[in-house]
């Protein structure tokens, strides 16, 4: 049966289970999606657990039985057999598999998803809310898990529009202009990448897919085979081109320096959950989609472009840290933060070490639990003092002890304490840029005194120094009301986040294993070639 | 108060199965070094469980009564980690090895890629990372000093923490905090690698922070705090470079890797000084960080914002040690006796450098101060200083290969790492004691009526509102006494073995083999000599003279759990000093020897009349300068009979009568030089450096913030009016023609299928 396997139920049962929660309360009548719409949240909440205990066991082997240390570069596990066309003229297949550089990240959003419902448990018109996150995590897990080029163009840019609507209709003062940019900037990129996936689709060999008319197809694993064989393109200045427009679509994504700046209207704008997401997951699809795509395609220009890696990534590290510093908007300043920390990312690939490449993984995987907690905290504060002004409410620690502690452990997260998830892939690309650039790791060194300095202030004017142990400041926002706590929702939310980045912390080994084995594992099979080749030019 | 004493030691009775833990697991099988593990883990389990508890059960009569908020559950925890360490100690002064290596955990595993000269290839499998017991003789010594004190201070901090009302409730945070940074210290020790070692380390950063931070309200403390971990962890960062780079070298951060041979690196490569002394140089701006020397001493004086117990702990204990402990670390790599790589004496010049300077600069500033504290807080400083001296003298003489010079001051540094924290460790408890009586008889005065206003202005710290003690608290001011002796180094008690040590080699060092290490000897004498003077001055202006204050004149002796821990260190100190220095425990700790053996004439001749005539005259000068000219000057200044009535301990009584029996001397036209001025001042470091960030820091990102919002973003904003007004000209376009449609549709459908054509071929 087709659309049965486990990949396939994880995508499409909740993308089309969230469309027609979406669609049902307008169709039926009246008093019944009356009735209908208080328990949409509680049908999101249970079916998104269910796939992320689904993804769990797949995890652990329970399904499918994977030895996930033992899976070959260009195979996947949980493949779809026999892909099935779904636009056959133009060669479009159904065509799903995951691998060490796609899984963690499809478990993250499985995971995140109710997590986000959670922290915005008592949002107005929670059905639509709630309903939308379901469309979301189909859209997400979509992109990582298709294997077709095509498809995996159309959940990328699906992947825009719950987002859209999340800022639009949930979104603070500003939303519509954040959410028009968020599309516009985001969309405009995606279709320069597109044109380079669509030069890459018309040099594609036919041999395989004989039903599509134009004799070509959009399977990326074939894909990258016939660019490491053969080379999918004979021009290298039309690869570079390529190259560069996928650069483009993927940089934006991430975002880099600087192709940046949607990303902190949307952050300060987009409700809590919106954000835990766009963090913790949608910045990583430009990760995720480089390397897939970029790097595993185009291996001597990925080589050629390293200086332009190392460039963008350092900047974006820097520049982001510096521009922290100067922020008064808490959201704001953490939006720059992951500026700045998928900076880094960058700069793991540019090693072209299978410790830099796995620490660029497991970076991906480590903010992705990191950034939603801080953004759930940032979500949290605004919800409660009405205010994103670093300063503007002191001593937090006094009235709300709990939101104290979750800020405290997911700031030390992010800025790279040991022993909390970030570290380790902090470390590992610290190595890694050792050895490959030398004494240019001062550098990204030196950022971290400054991701230190910035994340340290923020918590000395929010969680520090309120002029007396029983008042505090509190900020004019809150009308006089009593400061509160965390409610218990935000803080299971923020609990299970929290000791995620823990366990991760101590235990990186979960992931870290099969992330490093992929890492070695594609550099042997696209890269060292390559990087042979160029050290044999003259 | 009788009855509520005999209560007060029924709350220990839950530490009765802590302590069999140990014993019920060695009985069961568990190897001793395996020991370890659990000395980490009982800190880190009871960790979360402290916090939660407290934070879901604050104010619950039995958490409070019973537990002290946490305060039983964090010592039976620490209680555990004693007994393990204790196991393990014993265990490995019975093996008679130099080193111990348990088994290890894989952390991580990687792969590196790596040029052979023509080919790229991978080296699958190549390196893990992974985490095990280790154990020689300095952490052995270590490890003793960190569970010891820990378990002492955290007894200390049950008495200190739970009695003032502005503490509750919120003590749990202490506790919980408090065993964090304990495994922090313990986990470092006992650590087999370095990176593992930077890992603790940096929990200790966090705890730090927390710590210091404790009183969140405070403005000064929530900037101590935060200054503290932004000092450190400018360290740090350099630290971590360090480390890198060492692993480029060796192909691992494992100590048994590293150490098996460190002149051989990866792949049998020959390790050049010129790679390995940068990467050292690089670890030692982060212990210069962790230990709080020049220049990144700036944040150990402000760390007194924190609750005394933590005082005591970061200074004696715990965090400042562990930058020793890394620098004692590197002797392999320069010990050229032993494989290590030759041409590294720089190394060694620059620690002993920083530590002189440190030493004299620290011990200058302590000249001034007021707050019993901060004259604490110097003191340290300077005496770590002093450790930093020796390491950098051993390091120097053992990379000259003058190995028997450099293995006895590398003993003697060590060894004044033991008696240095020990001392200081009772010190700071006893400055927490009189700190604590001090306010309580002073918010006990303003008790009746308009206390908060008054409340705020009266400083507990302050020295000038003291004196007159001796007679009240008669322990605290014995155990202040022999503490006081310890650091200043009066002939035969427990910080005097080590600090001659430290002199005498310095100079031997400086005469014999290299000028450059005369610099450093010299101010260490002079410091020697200071430190008998701010330590005498910090005694005499606490316990001796007349009560400055109301509030000095009513304090009581505090209670059994801040007597408890006073009266043990002050038995450690004045006995175990002169003891172990008869033991040659210097020796033993240099890794020279595997075990003590015993003689007491070696180690008086060796101190009191050493083969070489000018190491007898630097001796006698110091003990001079130390014990007589110093403290005499002091007690000129600074000390006087009690009040009328008021009669001392006989064993401090003494002191008193004979600094009043000296002629008062006045020193108010120096008190108010412009140099008195610019210490008090601490020589403007701090306005130094905040001046610097001002004016480099704070613009540089308020002009990147300006920058990303208007000229970044205003690009993408010019984009969009220009594809706005462009839009509106294409609009003209639509004149809604037929033909011109149809010919716009040709175009577009050439230029498509052109492009297509183009890029398949």
């Amino acid at each position: 049966m087709t659309f049965t396997d486990p990949l396939s139920i994880i995508t499409l049962v909740p993308l089309l289970s969230g469309l027609l929660l979406l669609i049902l309360p307008n169709i039926l009548p009246e008093h019944i999606s009356q009735r209908m719409q208080s328990s949409v949240r509680n049908v999101a909440i249970g079916l998104s657990t269910a796939i992320f205990a689904l993804t769990t066991l797949i995890f652990l082997g329970t399904i499918g039985q994977i030895d996930w240390l033992s899976i070959g570069m260009g195979s996947f596990v949980l493949e779809t057999e026999d892909p099935v066309w779904l636009i056959e003229s133009i060669g479009v297949t159904w065509h799903l598999g995951a691998d060490a550089l796609s899984f963690p990240m499809i478990w993250l959003t499985t995971l995140l998803i109710p997590i986000s419902m959670l922290v915005q448990w008592d949002v107005e018109s929670s059905h639509r809310f709630h309903a939308l996150l379901l469309v979301m995590e189909g859209a997400l897990v979509g992109v990582f898990v298709s294997l077709d080029l095509f498809v995996f163009y159309v959940f990328w840019e699906l992947t825009l529009v719950p987002m859209f609507f999340l800022i639009m209709i949930w979104g603070g003062e500003d939303r519509k202009y954040a959410s028009m940019k968020f599309f516009i900037y985001t969309f405009t990129a995606s279709v320069l990448m597109l044109v380079g996936i669509l030069v890459m689709y018309f040099n594609t060999a036919d041999s395989m897919f004989s039903g599509s008319l134009t004799g070509h197809h959009f399977n990326l694993v074939e894909m990258t085979e016939q660019a490491r064989v053969g080379g999918l393109i004979a021009s290298e200045g039309l690869r570079h081109l390529v190259w560069l427009l996928l650069l483009i679509g993927f940089a934006t994504k991430m975002p880099s320096v600087p192709v940046h700046t949607w990303l902190p209207d949307a952050h300060v704008q987009a409700p809590t959950a919106g954000s835990m997401l766009l963090a913790g997951v949608m910045l990583k699809m430009g990760a995720y989609g480089f390397l897939r795509v970029a790097v595993a395609i185009f291996p001597e220009s990925t080589l050629t472009f390293v200086p332009l890696l190392v460039f963008l990534g350092m900047a974006s590290l820097v520049y982001g840290a510096v521009v922290c510093l100067g922020q008064t908007n808490l959201k704001r300043m953490v939006a720059y933060s992951s500026v700045s920390h998928m900076g880094l990312i960058f700069l793991g690939i540019a090693t072209m070490q299978p410790i830099g490449f796995a620490g660029a993984l497991f970076m991906m995987f480590a903010h992705g639990i990191i950034s939603p907690l801080l953004f759930a905290v940032a979500g949290s504060f605004k919800h409660h003092y009405h205010t994103l002004e670093i300063g503007s409410m002191r001593g937090i620690a006094h009235h709300s002890p709990f939101l104290a502690g979750h800020m405290m452990l997911g700031w030390m997260g992010s800025l790279g304490l040991p022993l909390l998830a970030g570290f380790v892939a902090e470390v590992a690309i610290m190595i890694a840029f050792w050895m490959t650039f030398g004494w240019w790791v001062l550098l990204p060194a030196v950022t971290l005194i400054f991701t230190a300095l910035y994340y340290l202030t923020s918590m000395q004017k929010i969680i520090f120094e309120s002029n007396d142990p029983h008042q505090g400041i509190l900020p004019d926002t809150l009308h006089g009301e009593d400061p509160r706590d965390v409610t218990w929702h935000e803080n299971i939310g923020m609990f299970i986040l929290g000791a995620l980045t823990i366990l991760f912390g101590i235990m990186p080994f979960i992931f870290w294993d099969m992330m490093s084995v992929w890492s070695t594992e594609f550099i042997e099979t696209y890269l060292i070639h390559a990087m042979n080749a160029l050290e044999a030019m003259p | 108060m009788g009855d509520n004493h005999q209560q007060e030691w029924n709350l220990l009775l839950p530490l009765l199965p802590a302590l069999l833990i140990v014993p019920i697991l060695a009985a069961l099988g568990v190897e001793p070094l395996d020991l370890g593990f659990a000395a980490i883990l009982a800190p880190f389990l009871m960790f979360p469980i402290v916090l939660l508890v407290g934070q879901i059960w604050n104010g619950n009569e039995v958490w409070v009564g019973k537990l002290k908020e946490g305060g039983i559950l964090a010592l039976a925890s620490l209680a555990i980690s004693l007994t393990a360490a204790l196991w393990m100690i014993v265990h490995f002064l019975g093996l008679h090895e130099k080193k111990v290596h348990g088994d290890s955990i894989t952390w991580l595993n990687f792969d590196v890629l790596s040029h052979d000269g023509t080919q790229w290839s991978v080296d699958a499998g190549f390196t893990n990372i992974s985490f095990g017991i280790w154990l020689d003789s300095v952490s052995i010594m270590l490890l003793f000093v960190a569970t010891f004190l820990c378990f002492l201070i955290c007894w200390f901090a049950i008495g200190y923490m739970t009695t003032d009302d502005i503490n509750s409730n919120r003590n749990h945070r202490f506790f919980a905090e408090f065993i964090l940074f304990s495994m922090g210290m313990f986990g470092m020790v006992l650590a087999d690698s370095f990176l593992w070692l930077f890992i603790f380390w940096e929990i200790m950063g966090l705890c730090s922070y927390l710590l210091i931070g404790f009183y969140y309200w405070k403005e000064s403390a929530a900037a101590a705090a935060k200054k503290a971990f932004m000092t450190t962890r400018v360290g740090d960062v350099f630290l971590m470079v360090g480390l890198l780079m060492l692993y480029d070298i060796y192909g691992s951060l494992d100590f048994a890797v590293v150490f098996d041979d460190p002149s051989t690196g990866v792949g049998g490569t020959i390790v050049e000084a010129s790679r390995l002394q940068p990467a050292l140089l690089m670890l030692f701006i982060g212990c210069v960080g962790k230990s709080a020397q020049f220049p990144l001493h700036v944040w150990l004086p402000d760390a007194m914002e924190g609750p005394t117990p933590v005082s005591a702990l970061i200074h004696a204990a715990t965090m400042v040690n562990a930058g020793l402990y890394l620098v004692a670390r590197m002797v392999p790599f320069v010990d050229v006796y032993h494989h290590g790589v030759p041409g590294m004496e720089e190394l060694g010049l620059i620690v002993a450098w920083i530590g002189g300077i440190t030493a004299f600069m620290a011990a200058s500033i302590a000249f001034v101060q007021n707050d019993i504290k901060k004259v604490l807080a110097y003191s340290t400083m300077s005496q770590l200083a002093y450790i930093f001296l020796g390491l950098g003298s051993a390091l120097y003489l053992l990379a000259a290969d003058h190995h028997h010079a450099g293995y006895f001051v590398l003993g003697g540094a060590l060894f004044h790492l033991f008696n240095h924290a020990m001392a200081k460790g009772m010190l700071f408890m006893a400055s927490g004691s009189v700190i604590h009586e001090v306010h309580h008889a002073h918010h006990d005065l303003h008790h009746h009526g308009h206390h908060d206003d008054h409340h705020e202005e009266f400083d507990p710290q302050d020295m000038r509102n003291m004196g007159g003690l001796a007679s009240k608290m008669p322990v605290t001011s014995i155990a202040m006494m022999l503490g006081s002796m310890s650091i200043i180094g009066i002939p035969l008690v427990g910080g005097f073995w080590s600090k001659e040590a430290i002199i005498a080699e310095t100079w031997l060092g400086a005469l014999e083999y290299e000028p450059l290490l005369l610099g450093p000897a010299i101010l260490a004498v002079m410091t020697a000599g200071m430190t008998g003077f701010y330590m005498t001055r910090m005694w005499m202006m606490t316990f001796a003279g007349q009560p400055k204050h109301e509030a000095a004149a009513n304090v009581h002796e505090s209670t059994q759990w801040i007597k408890t821990p006073l009266i043990t260190l002050s038995i450690v100190t004045a006995t175990t000093g002169a003891l172990l220095a008869s033991m040659h425990v210097g020796e033993f700790l240099s890794g020279e020897e595997a075990g003590f053996h015993l003689g007491v004439v070696d180690a008086l001749k060796h101190t009191f009349l050493p083969e070489k005539q000018a190491l007898r005259v630097v001796g006698y000068t110091t003990i001079a300068l130390s014990s007589l000219v110093g403290p005499i000057i002091a007690m000129k200044v600074h000390g006087g009979k009690l009040a009328e009535g008021e009669s001392a301990n006989r064993t401090v009584a003494w002191l008193v009568d004979l600094s009043s029996a000296f002629r008062p001397m006045d020193v108010s036209g120096m008190a108010n030089s412009r140099l008195a001025e610019s210490l008090q001042n601490r020589l403007h470091f701090d306005d130094l450096y905040e001046w610097a960030i001002s004016k480099t820091i704070t613009p540089m990102s308020a002009f990147s913030a300006w920058f990303d919002a208007n000229v970044i973003d205003g690009i993408v904003k010019l984009i969009e009016r220009t594809s706005v007004s462009g839009s509106m000209w294409i609009r003209t376009y639509t004149t809604g023609s037929t033909r011109d449609y149809i010919l716009m549709a040709a175009i577009g459908a050439l230029s498509i299928f052109a492009l297509i054509v183009g890029v398949s071929q």
